[in-house]
């Protein structure tokens, strides 16, 4: 059996698995210390369940307590970066184009050394001990002892970063830093951002994980725990104390996750309809498909890649006009229990359209009496018209693909919808986030520039799968489980050698037999 | 009039450019970086009006050549377009009086701003294209007959080529190769005029028309059907003259296609207001032609642009896929593209497709 965690700024969400099935679920307020909020929701799902603490296998925990801190600009660590480059990049040092005060509290300790590596490996500066050394020098001098290293074309070689990380840890011991390899693909700027909030965010993060490891202690639950990561699979947790930055997307990942195990589909559109609006993700493969435009954090441009999901004006409480053509944007929000017709208000909500067509049984029916039903139909048609159409700007061909409703306002939906060739209306819906933490997957994903006319592409395929798949074993995964879950390949426009930017990711399941204390 | 440029009008300048850039010329991020930075250090930079050009002026391109997706991983100094700058005045041994763009779709209608604040050499309100086009041959100044070299190519390692070729086509697949072999991308100085040549060759008023345009396109950001109007009006004010909503529709399949024995790619978009037969952009670099039922309904070197329909937002070519809610701009050329030698090097026939060109006004 496993846990699934979800610690979200206002509250904790918990859940047991056996295999798929929910054996008990909770909603907990999140405590300001982590720990007692998340011990409160295991009590709550270990009593419900009746459950032993011994009998659990593993623990997932999906958080946006990093997401959040780099937002609220607090809890960043003081944090030096060099980025090797020399002579390009002079004029656009590190930190460029962030937001001052983001900047006042990491502190401005940017550094530029020579060295880099041209899209084909040719070297653009050499690397000079002397000179990173004096960097070095001068970092230890300010008391700084967090570093991220950012260089030129690293995914596609990360020699040079691994070169300065250890002339750094021989200068500095016990110094704490990220490569910008580790955590991004291509584009420098967006890929020394994410290094650098992630080195900033470290020591906050050993904080957290410990508190995770502490409130599992208490309860004598001694099963390896997980926390999940923007793509959705999940990292240990002191691979996550090392990279808190890989969860800043893990929220809306989560909750498609938990669509996709909730009814098994791995190929689905999940339309979450909320009060205001419908989020609507993709599942490829049982993972979000991704979102291709850069992502700000905190208003720090980064090369995260967060799931593609598109927010369209319509929920459970958009404003209807009287003559139920016109639906939404508008929406009462939260006043919907004040507001909307049903509920005693004066307002024609979506919500009184589908307790009048007889869909959904809120408030009181009896206040719709004056509805005219060719109103009533004319909106329903119109509703379901607009997710239909936002299913349909989602999916990625042309055929209809099974749709998964969650969310309060998923009563809205009543009728076949032509986008939608099944629909399906899973229960524990409103634990979705705890219940994608608990799955089971790792994951590994790698970026970089190629040419198939220099080497023959199933050669550069067969060499990024076996770096990854090492990657990934040492991770945890079965070996027999590992697989290629995505490769995406995007010719470079204007170049005449035909360069390829190609990512390939790959995934395995983790293997908990033989693991447990 | 004359227009100012300040460090506040960058953001509105690129995504101007980026409009005029059908769909190729990559995203100017960087450039829009350091062009702001230069001109919070260096000052507004003034804009100068092409008819207002002495008669011994010494006019000189300068902007970026290559793959411009691989500047946001290999970054420039930043000082490449001061060096090529000095190095040809040192090279022709007389001082440079004025700069222009050659190419205003894309990061190119920024760049030449770098060396224009930091070295206070006016700049010329205007450009050799117009748009954003693949080749160096493409470019006015080449159609009129103006050499490329003296030239100079500077790497961004600050490495520095001279180039002295006898015809813009042979230039062309020298700095192509050159910016291959020197990391992605270079920046050049080249195309020198006389005044009486770039009176012939520039294209006037293209740089400040891409920052009106860009103010456009902010101010009324939003549905593409609300921007129609404002648009249709500055384009029918300017050289460009012809502008028409060609398709609103979505995106229903991407697929690559060999045509003249090259590789391009085909959108094929299906309408969402009414049941008009598919639109076919056909896609290399950037958006060349547009057909409906087998009928071209603009080519190049009209401009075709592309849209996202909620937010108007011009959508690159790398960047096109599967669902997308588009809605299709045809825009007339100005009158430097119709004559008949130009024509020769950026009708569609130039692109390797068997078609006439059509002026966008008479399909």
């Amino acid at each position: 059996m496993r846990i699934g965690i979800d610690v979200g700024g206002t509250h904790t969400d918990a859940v047991i698995l056996d295999g798929h099935k929910v054996i008990a679920s909770t909603k907990f307020l999140t405590s300001a210390n982590v720990r007692d909020g998340v011990l409160g929701a295991l009590d709550v799902i270990l009593k419900r369940s009746g459950v032993a603490h011994h009998a659990i296998e593993a623990v997932m925990i999906g958080t946006t307590q990093f997401t959040n801190a780099v937002i609220e600009r607090r809890e960043l660590a003081p944090t030096a970066i060099i980025r090797i480059a020399l002579p390009s990049g002079e004029m656009i040092p590190p930190m460029t184009d962030w937001p001052e005060d983001i900047a006042d509290a990491i502190g401005r300790h940017g550094y530029m050394v020579h060295g880099g590596l041209t899209y084909d490996g040719f070297p653009i500066g050499v690397l000079d001990d002397a000179e990173i050394d004096g960097v070095i020098e001068d970092i230890a001098a300010k008391g700084i002892s967090l570093v991220a290293i950012s260089g030129v074309f690293s995914p596609s070689n990360p020699e040079q970063e691994l070169s300065v990380a250890k002339r750094l840890q021989e200068k500095i011991p016990g110094v704490g830093f990220t490569l910008s390899h580790q955590i991004g693909g291509m584009g420098l700027l967006e890929r020394e951002n994410a290094a650098i909030l992630n080195t900033s965010l470290r020591p906050l993060a050993q904080n957290v994980v410990q508190a995770f490891e502490d409130a599992l202690a208490a309860r004598d639950i001694r099963c390896p725990f997980y926390i999940s990561q923007n793509d959705g699979t999940l990292m240990s947790a002191e691979f996550a104390a090392q990279f808190p930055a890989l969860t800043f997307a893990s929220g809306p990942t989560n909750s498609l996750r938990g669509a996709s195990l909730l009814t098994q589909l791995s190929d689905a559109v999940v339309v979450d309809i909320g009060g205001t609006t419908s989020d609507i993700g993709v599942l490829q493969g049982g993972f979000p498909r991704q979102s291709n435009v850069a992502i700000k954090v905190g208003g720090v441009r980064t090369n995260f890649r967060m799931p593609d999901i598109q927010a369209i004006g319509l929920g459970g409480g958009s404003r209807v006009s009287a003559d139920g053509k016109t639906i939404g944007p508008q929406s009462v929000g939260y006043r919907l229990v004040t507001e909307g017709l049903v509920f005693g208000g004066d307002t024609l909500t979506t919500t009184d359209i589908a307790v009048a067509a007889g869909v959904a049984d809120i408030g009181s029916p009896d206040k719709l009496a004056t509805l005219s039903a060719d109103v009533v139909e004319t909106a329903m048609q119109r509703m379901h018209e607009i997710i239909d159409d936002g299913i349909d700007q989602m999916k990625s061909s042309r055929d209809p693909v099974p749709v998964i409703l969650v969310g309060g306002g998923a009563v809205l939906v009543s009728r076949d919808l032509a986008n939608a060739s099944e629909l399906h209306r899973p229960e524990h819906a409103g634990v979705a986030n705890a219940i994608g933490a608990a799955n089971a997957q790792v994951g590994r994903e790698s970026e970089r520039i190629v040419s198939y006319r220099e080497q023959p592409r199933e050669e550069v395929l067969a060499e990024l799968k076996a770096q990854l798949g090492a990657e990934l074993m040492e991770a945890g995964a079965k070996e027999a489980s590992i697989r290629v879950a995505d490769i995406e390949e995007t010719a470079i426009s204007y170049m005449a050698d035909e360069s390829t930017r190609l990512r390939v990711k790959m995934i395995g399941d983790l293997d908990f037999s033989g693991s447990q204390a | 009039m004359s227009v100012t440029i300040t460090h506040e009008d960058i953001e509105e300048l690129c995504m101007g450019s980026v409009f005029l850039a059908t769909g190729g010329g990559g995203d100017p991020y960087i450039s829009q970086l350091l062009v702001t930075e230069a001109l919070k250090k260096h000052g507004p930079v003034t804009l100068f009006a092409l008819k207002d050009l002495p008669d011994d002026s010494l006019v000189v391109a300068v902007g970026e050549v290559g793959a411009p997706s691989i500047s946001l991983e290999h970054l420039p100094i930043g000082n490449e377009c001061l060096e090529v700058v000095d190095r040809l005045q040192a090279w022709m041994g007389r001082p440079i009086s004025h700069l222009v763009s050659f190419e205003v779709g894309g990061a190119n209608s920024v760049i030449p701003l770098l060396a224009a604040a930091a070295k206070g050499i006016p700049l010329i309100d205007g450009d050799g294209m117009a748009r954003a086009l693949p080749e160096a041959q493409m470019m006015t100044f080449a159609i009129e007959g103006i050499k490329p070299s003296p030239a100079v190519a500077v790497d961004y390692s600050g490495g520095a080529v001279y180039f002295d070729v006898k015809d813009a086509v042979l230039y062309e697949r020298q700095i192509r190769n050159l910016s291959m072999a020197m990391g992605g991308m270079v920046f050049t100085a080249e195309h020198p005029m006389t005044s009486e040549e770039a009176r012939r060759a520039v294209i006037p008023g293209t740089i400040s028309f891409a920052l009106k345009l860009g103010r456009v396109l902010k101010r009324f950001s939003g549905n593409a059907a609300h921007i129609e109007a404002p648009l249709r009006e500055l384009f029918e004010a300017s050289d460009y003259g012809q502008f028409k909503r060609l398709y609103t529709g979505k995106v229903v399949d991407i697929n690559r296609k060999t045509v003249g024995g090259f590789d391009v790619g085909e959108a094929v978009l299906e309408s969402t207001i009414d049941d008009s037969p598919p639109l076919r952009l056909t896609i290399k670099n950037e958006f060349l032609l547009a057909e409906i039922d087998g009928r071209v309904v603009a080519s190049v070197p009209d401009l075709i642009t592309m849209v996202d329909h909620e937010t108007s937002a011009p959508i690159n070519a790398e960047r096109v896929h599967y669902g997308q809610r588009v809605t299709v701009f045809g825009i007339g050329c100005p009158p430097h593209y119709r004559s008949e030698k130009a024509l020769k090097v950026v009708e569609p026939r130039a692109f390797g497709f068997d078609i006439d060109y059509v002026p966008i006004e008479d399909l």
